[in-house]
């Protein structure tokens, strides 16, 4: 592959994206038919109702899905001209080892294993073999993502740490593997408002200092205004709309994201202003 | 930490004191002639009957025959056995030990190999691996201990002879260092295989369990996007989790491993507390059984007090609770 | 305005019972759907059977000892002859009975005993709670088969006896399972509202909460059963169960001598009570998988 083709492809292209997932007896269609690019270094933001496939649809795209859950999945995922959809184990440990894709999760606490300190924890994630300077990796990792005192916060258990630190360290284990492009789902949703401000100011930070391409999954529009450049409007795992962020909010061409646009801003008039500026 | 161990070491001593008081209490409900109840089926001269009046208070009221008791108990008394002619204590040291031989190797056989095929199997669910192991589990699991011990000696001791069919080898060995051990090991082989493979399928029971849902954690879900290999998931995040339940079925199966003995014990007159407890349950020896219970309590405490250090060794959650 | 007063507490008494009954049932049907909730189904409903017509199936009174000693299976003597000329297949069947009613009965007894005082302790909290779930405490102190023993050394081994005893072992893991329910179950919205309802608390306790505690109790029964069957048989081989009553354990016991030249005399008994057990673990695993969602089937594997 000749490098004017890495350059002139997208990041990330998903055509006609299919995903089918088991709940019970049923067989849900989660993702139903979705096209999907992202740019290198650029910020997507992705929205919809709860139940719209927003997660899946991330999941599915970086291979998390668990296999039992997976009724089905078709379709067309390329990474940097790499076909995800055949791709072998080593070479997917490989993407997600280095510089490949890194995602973070809406409950950091979950998703932190209980019985293990943070610093061992996003030690596993760092790629490479240099085991003298791992620990100064971590607690650089640590105050990258906004940590305080990261020295004392790597001896920590996740559930010593408030939210806002779980989820930082959730950045910190993200950022390891210096990924070109990380999802994060719905960053803020288990955080208070002024904790939102802080995380959301930090992956801003990071997305143009390390020119990282950033997928947001978001239920909440006002993340995504303040973050993305271009948004794409979910709904019942289908895309009903796409386009420039200011573009779609200020003139959604579909009823149901005019619908949704609406209930939020109305909704954030009530609300904490949290990223409210940027909502027209 | 050391808080931890003080609290639970406070929790233990008040539970020690109402379990002797309970056997205590169940000793006096025996109908009859308490006497008799104390020496078993023994002819008694009126003397001997004085005497033992005496020494035991049995005359006096319930709370200053307890009372006695517990004042012999911190003495290291815990009575003399009639039948055996013996003090209950002596009989207990010199049985004890070789139930705990029997019962930690094969606890200690049971133990990985239950472990290794509780993870194959919950890793590899509803795979023909899975199914394999899991049936052969709950048949296992199934079978009365003591009846998986006479098939293991109709097999392999008496149509193949590799094994001897009971006792624990001659009393005076004459042998030394390691012809010695493998004497022994030659007539521990079949009752510690026996409680190995039954307490073996718990482990493994369990195991597939826990590991099943600590696969479904979300952190497992953060360790693949790591670009952990499977190996790695395994070591470092399933097997520390998934080892808190089985600490527990670990306890459980050390602390109720006298039940166990009791059966084995008699298939192979493995000469161990549980055939000792076996044979004055039918003499009705009921100051040898009593001592017994009390040691069986004893020993219960102590490992469940273990198992709680552990817990909290291994979940920091615990630690910060207590 | 009256009229919708008289009918509500009606409604209200109504619909836990309806509840648990509709439970019930679709539980059961969901159980058979499972692979090993079949299979389980069918193991005990055989052994319900074997149980319920013994003298029709058994060709021999159970102690009638009329045969040649030791004889091996045949058509006459399906299972062989044990060494005083009793028919094993006779034995196994009238056997049945006694695992059956002790295992039955221990569990049943366990549930009512566990039940109440894991209820009790799990509803009022504070001292109850403290005493009761000490009193729990103090029998898992000492290991089952050494209770049960114990119990049996000291006062005798009729078979009620031996049913108080393995009850008196049992009975602490079904009170700590119904505590932990209730106390999950008593800080919910449905309990709050029965009692702003101003409903008893006997009523709070059996119709309100119950009905949503029952599933894994009954699992739990199920296993409780089977742990019954095995100190039975135990005791029957160590010979100190009651003399009077045919059980596997006894064969077993009987058999102990003459295992080596007479191996029917030791498998079939053994078999039996293999089977039992295994029965009741099966069900007890349906109804697991129909009871913790968790439990059914697709769980996660591992994957890259």
């Amino acid at each position: 592959m000749s490098a004017a083709s890495v350059e002139s492809a997208p990041l990330l292209s998903v055509r006609n994206l299919k995903v089918h997932l088991r709940v019970g007896e049923a067989i849900v269609r989660a993702v139903d038919g979705i096209d999907l690019s992202i740019e290198q270094g650029e910020s997507i933001g992705i929205v919809g109702e709860s139940g719209s496939g927003k997660s899946t649809l991330a999941r599915a795209i970086l291979k998390l899905l668990p296999n039992v859950e997976l009724a089905a999945c078709e379709g067309e995922v390329n990474f940097r001209g790499l076909d995800l959809a055949g791709i072998s184990d080593p070479a997917l440990r490989d993407l997600r080892r280095h510089h490949g894709f890194a995602m973070i999760f809406q409950d950091p606490l979950g998703y932190l294993n209980p019985t293990k300190r943070v610093g061992a924890q996003v030690a596993e994630a760092i790629g490479g073999k240099s085991f003298g300077s791992i620990g100064d990796r971590v607690q650089q990792l640590l105050a990258e993502a906004g940590l305080p005192s990261p020295a004392q916060i790597a001896r920590r258990f996740p559930h010593e740490l408030s939210g806002g630190m779980r989820q930082r360290v959730m950045i910190s284990i993200a950022l390891a593997s210096e990924p070109a492009l990380l999802f994060a789902d719905e960053p803020t949703t288990a955080l208070d408002a002024t904790l939102q401000l802080q995380v959301l100011e930090t992956l801003r930070r990071l997305h143009r200092d390390r020119q990282m391409a950033m997928a947001i999954i978001s239920h909440d529009l006002g993340v995504v205004a303040e973050l993305c450049n271009r948004v794409y409007v979910m709904r019942d795992g289908k895309v009903l709309e796409s386009g420039d962020t200011v573009e779609v909010f200020e003139s959604p061409k579909h009823p149901y994201a005019a619908q949704l646009i609406e209930l939020s801003t109305r909704h954030r008039r009530h609300a904490a202003p949290v990223g409210s500026k940027a909502v027209p | 930490m050391l808080r931890f161990i003080l609290f639970r070491l406070l929790h233990a001593i008040p539970l020690l004191i109402a379990v002797i008081f309970v056997v205590l209490l169940m000793l006096q409900l025996i109908p009859g002639d308490p006497v008799q109840a104390m020496v078993g089926d023994f002819p008694v001269s009126p003397e001997f009957r004085a005497a033992i009046t005496k020494q035991y208070h049995l005359d006096a009221s319930f709370p200053v025959r307890v009372y006695s008791y517990f004042v012999n108990l911190l003495h290291g008394d815990f009575g003399y056995s009639y039948q055996f002619q013996r003090p209950v204590l002596d009989l207990i040291v010199e049985t004890a030990p070789r139930t705990i031989l029997l019962t930690s190797v094969g606890f200690l056989i049971a133990i990985p190999v239950g472990v290794l095929i509780g993870i194959i199997s919950g890793t590899t669910r509803n795979k023909r691996v899975d199914h394999f192991w899991t049936s052969l589990a709950l048949v296992a699991y199934g079978i009365p201990i003591f009846w998986l011990g006479q098939l293991l000696v109709l097999v392999l001791a008496v149509h193949l002879g590799w094994f001897p069919t009971q006792g624990m080898g001659p009393l005076v060995s004459h042998a030394h260092g390691f012809a010695w051990l493998r004497e022994r090991a030659h007539y521990l082989a079949l009752p510690a295989l026996a409680f190995a493979v039954h307490e073996g399928t718990r482990f493994a029971r369990i195991m597939r369990a826990s590991v099943a849902d600590t696969l479904g954690q979300g952190y497992i879900i953060t360790a693949r996007a790591k670009g952990l290999t499977r190996w790695a998931i395994i070591r470092k995040h399933v097997l520390r989790n998934s080892c808190l339940p089985l600490i527990s079925v670990a306890g459980y199966v050390l602390g109720s491993a006298l039940g166990g003995a009791v059966l084995l014990e008699t298939v192979f007159t493995w000469p161990g507390l549980g055939l000792l407890l076996v044979q004055a349950v039918r003499m009705r020896d009921n100051m040898t059984v009593v001592g017994i219970a009390i040691f069986a309590a004893l020993a219960v405490i102590v490992i469940n007090l273990v198992v709680d250090l552990l817990y909290a060794a291994i979940d920091p959650r615990i630690r910060g609770s207590s | 305005m009256s009229g919708a007063a008289a009918i509500e507490p009606a409604a209200a008494e109504e619909r836990p019972l309806a509840r648990a009954w509709r439970s019930v049932r679709t539980t059961a049907a969901k159980i058979a759907r499972t692979r090993h909730g079949a299979a389980g189904c069918v193991i005990l409903l055989t052994l319900a059977l074997v149980a319920a017509f013994a003298p029709l199936i058994a060709p021999y009174a159970p102690l009638q000892a009329a045969q040649a000693s030791l004889a091996p299976p045949s058509l006459g003597n399906l299972f062989g002859t044990d060494s005083t000329g009793r028919d094993i297949f006779s034995l196994v069947v009238y056997g049945t009975r006694t695992s059956l009613a002790i295992g039955l009965g221990a569990a049943v007894g366990a549930l009512v005993l566990g039940g109440a005082v894991g209820m009790l302790a799990g509803y009022f909290r504070g001292a109850v709670e403290s005493v009761l779930m000490r009193v729990v405490e103090l029998f898992q102190t000492l290991p089952v088969i050494v209770l049960v023993l114990f119990t049996v050394a000291l006062f005798g081994s009729s078979f009620w006896l031996l049913l108080v005893a393995v009850i008196l072992a049992i009975w602490p893991a079904e009170a700590r399972l119904v505590y932990g329910q209730y106390i999950r179950l008593r800080g919910m919205a449905f309990v709050a509202a029965a009692k702003v309802a101003d409903l008893s608390t006997v009523h709070i306790m059996l119709r309100e909460i119950l009905p949503s505690a029952i599933q894994p109790v009954i699992v739990q029964v199920a296993l409780d059963a089977s742990v019954a069957i095995l100190i039975e048989a135990g005791l029957g081989f160590l010979g100190l169960s009651d003399p009077n009553m045919v059980s596997w354990g006894q064969i077993l016991h009987v058999a102990q001598d003459y295992m080596t030249v007479a191996w029917w005399t030791s498998l079939f008994p053994g078999a039996a009570i293999c089977i039992a057990v295994v029965g009741l673990n099966l069900f007890a695993d349906g109804l697991n998988e129909v009871v913790d969602p968790r439990m059914r089937g697709r769980l996660a594997g591992l994957q890259p």
